[in-house]
């Protein structure tokens, strides 16, 4: 069955390429969210299994977001996989400390490299 | 009619009346050989003589008016010399008034008006205290003096022994208030300057002396002293009210000798002056004035500084403070604060400006130049502020923009090329898609590197990048002026950027219909003015946008002005140096 993923990131366009190219691969997306907030209130409404989530939003940090999203109390966590288009050395141990999987800049999103950060 | 045809019209009458009751007191049967009678007309002439004098010196202090005022009164008392009961009793009863005018003088010294409610109360009720009694004991047929006098044409009331209670009564109030009086007088003394006491002192301590000597002798009368002991404070109390114009003459001389030996000793202190504030002290010392401060004009900004060219109001009107200009050669060159009671002597104060203008004008340069490094300073600070803050726009730019359109057009690229031998027609889909993002970001770009530096503007000049800045303006743009020939690059570079940012918030904030551009050459410099139809209310304190570019201008040593009345356009000017070339 098709994993199911929640994108959170505030440039529509790129939510637009993700989303056609996730679902290209085989993935189901279930939901979009602009900014930490609103990915925070999808999350629990649609439990996804994945939540790509950009490092930059407008309210939010997204490692703030990712730690909320990952934290001990929250049942059935989601994977949640950090997004960029800065380069992934640019945020060096913060990445994993946040609780999040792994980090992928924008430019190198695929199914597979997706696939290679959950495995 | 002139003041002075004024003045000499009533100096004429002075003398009329003074030589009318010299008549009445001669040609009196009932003649009153008292030294105050006799003194009466000279007393009379000489306080209007100075009187008249004070009032042409200074028209707008009312102390002039007054002591002429108290000369005139004197006569109100000439017709007590008459044989005649009916003229007799009026001029008994005005016989003392001349003592209410005096404590009005006293305490209305040196401006000619009653400052607090205290002073008026009193003066009030000397002149109430000096009509009453004289009314009540013409009325009650009380005794009315001790020399031979016709008989009391206004007794309505024979009762001799009530006026005699009323008479004690009234002593022992005027007593009362002679003590209130030089009470006042004291207080007064204590709390004035060092510049007022100069002032005030001949004057207060004669008036003082005289109102003592009318106390003691009232007091003395009314404990039944004789005579002979009444007269030793009665002749210092005349002596007092005789001397009182000529100490009042003495002091406006004491005040030119003072002023010019302080003058003097000031031009020497100067030519020592070379440490920073010792100008300040010197006319201090000149002025007697130890709270004097000193303000530096810029002419260049139009304000006043203090000596470390930190930006200086004038006090206002009621702060007590009197101010007075210093000029050299037509220009305003600084502003000495003092005590307001220096007003009382302006030529002092010119005096000593004028001789300590050089040295004011050298600290003046001294203050200026601080200012201008302080100005400097801030501005720079605020340069690398704006740098910063220009610094992270740019990276968020790019990130936001076209950071994220390269981002989607390698995605949609990969993708495409995913498709390619499967799904042609989804492939050719995707790439158009790129296509487009790749102009998007190409223009993103190309805005970006713009806010940076516009390359027509060193290419082509400030006209060029100008009408560009016209052409993708949102509402219609007029170039007004622009000059023919090209300006130094770091002026049209700050001019442009003057333009761009005026440009850019008529577009985001100004509601405006129709906006107009000039850049002109005026007395050496580059003038820049975006103006606009909108709603104005402008306020570089709220946007860094105005901030910034203040500092950008004021880095080339110009000057930013924002005119923006609420519903009335905004005007952005720029007065940036411009040599010629």
């Amino acid at each position: 069955m098709a994993k199911t993923v929640l994108i959170v990131d505030d440039h529509p366009s790129f939510r637009a390429t993700a989303r056609m190219l996730l679902e290209a691969e085989g993935y189901d997306v279930v939901g979009e969210a602009p900014d930490g907030h609103s990915g925070l209130e999808c999350a629990m409404r649609l439990s996804p299994q994945v939540v790509l989530l950009d490092v930059n939003l407008p309210d939010l940090d997204g490692f703030a977001v990712a730690a909320r999203l990952t934290a001990d109390d929250v049942v059935g966590p989601p994977e949640v996989v950090l997004i960029s288009s800065r380069d992934g050395s640019d945020y060096g141990p913060l990445v994993l400390a946040s609780g999040a999987r792994g980090f992928i800049p924008k430019g190198e999103l695929s199914g597979e490299a997706l696939e290679a950060v959950l495995a | 009619m002139t003041l002075r045809a004024q003045l000499s019209i009533l100096a004429v009458l002075g003398v009329l009346l003074a030589a009318l009751g010299t008549t009445l007191l001669l040609s009196s049967d009932m003649r009153d050989t008292s030294a105050w009678a006799l003194a009466s007309p000279f007393m009379m002439l000489s306080f209007i003589g100075v009187g008249l004098f004070a009032w042409w010196r200074r028209p707008h202090s009312g102390f002039g008016a007054l002591m002429t005022a108290v000369g005139f009164v004197f006569f109100l008392s000439a017709p007590a010399a008459s044989d005649a009961p009916a003229l007799y009793g009026l001029g008994y009863l005005f016989g003392s008034l001349f003592l209410g005018t005096v404590v009005h003088m006293l305490l209305a010294f040196p401006e000619g008006r009653l400052d607090g409610r205290r002073e008026r109360w009193l003066v009030g009720s000397v002149y109430g205290l000096v009509l009453g009694v004289n009314l009540v004991l013409l009325l009650l047929n009380g005794p009315l003096e001790d020399q031979a006098h016709p008989r009391n044409a206004y007794v309505v009331w024979d009762a001799t022994g009530v006026a005699k209670v009323v008479l004690g009564i009234a002593e022992g109030l005027a007593v009362v208030l002679a003590a209130a009086v030089i009470a006042t007088m004291v207080r007064r003394w204590r709390a004035a300057s060092a510049p007022e006491r100069r002032s005030l002192g001949p004057v207060l301590w004669t008036g003082a002396g005289l109102i003592l000597g009318v106390g003691i002798s009232l007091g003395l009368d009314l404990v039944g002293a004789g005579d002979t002991v009444a007269m030793v404070p009665d002749l210092v109390a005349l002596a007092c009210l005789l001397a009182l114009p000529y100490v009042f003459l003495v002091g406006l001389g004491r005040r030119r000798w003072f002023r010019a030996g302080a003058i003097g000793s000031l031009i020497q202190r100067l030519s020592a002056a070379h440490r920073q504030g010792s100008v300040r002290e010197a006319l201090a010392e000149a002025l007697g004035d130890p709270s004097l401060r000193l303000l530096y004009w810029l002419p260049r900004d139009q304000r006043y500084v203090d000596l470390e060219g930190r930006a200086v109001e004038l006090p206002d009107a009621e702060s007590g403070r009197g101010v007075t200009e210093v000029r050299a050669e037509g220009r305003r060159i600084a502003a000495l604060v003092h005590d307001a009671a220096l007003l009382d002597d302006p030529d002092l104060v010119e005096a000593a400006g004028a001789a300590a203008s050089l040295a004011l004008e050298n600290e003046r340069l001294g203050a200026e130049l601080r200012a201008r490094v302080e100005e400097l300073e801030q501005s720079r600070a605020g340069i690398i502020a704006f740098g910063l803050a220009e610094r992270r726009r740019f990276e968020r730019d790019l990130h936001d923009g076209a950071q994220q359109r390269l981002v989607a057009l390698g995605l949609q690229v990969g993708m495409a090329r995913s498709k390619l031998r499967e799904d042609p027609a989804r492939a050719e889909g995707l790439l158009d898609g790129a296509r487009e993002e790749l102009r998007q970001a190409q223009q993103e770009l190309r805005e970006l590197a713009r806010g940076l530096h516009p390359a027509v503007l060193t290419e082509r000049g400030l006209a060029a990048a100008i009408a560009g800045l016209v052409e993708r303006a949102t509402v219609p743009v007029e170039v007004r002026a622009m000059p023919p020939e090209r300006l130094p690059s770091a002026v049209e570079t700050v001019a442009y950027f003057v333009v761009a940012e005026g440009l850019t918030n008529v577009a985001k904030y100004a509601g405006a219909r129709h906006a107009s551009v000039a850049v002109e050459r005026i007395n050496g410099h580059a003038v820049v003015e975006v103006r606009d139809d909108g709603v104005g209310g402008a306020d570089p304190a709220v946007g860094s946008g105005l901030r910034g570019l203040a500092d950008r201008v004021g880095a080339v040593d110009g000057r930013l002005e924002i005119v923006s009345p609420p519903g009335a356009g905004t005007v952005v000017r720029a007065r940036i140096p411009c040599a010629s070339s």
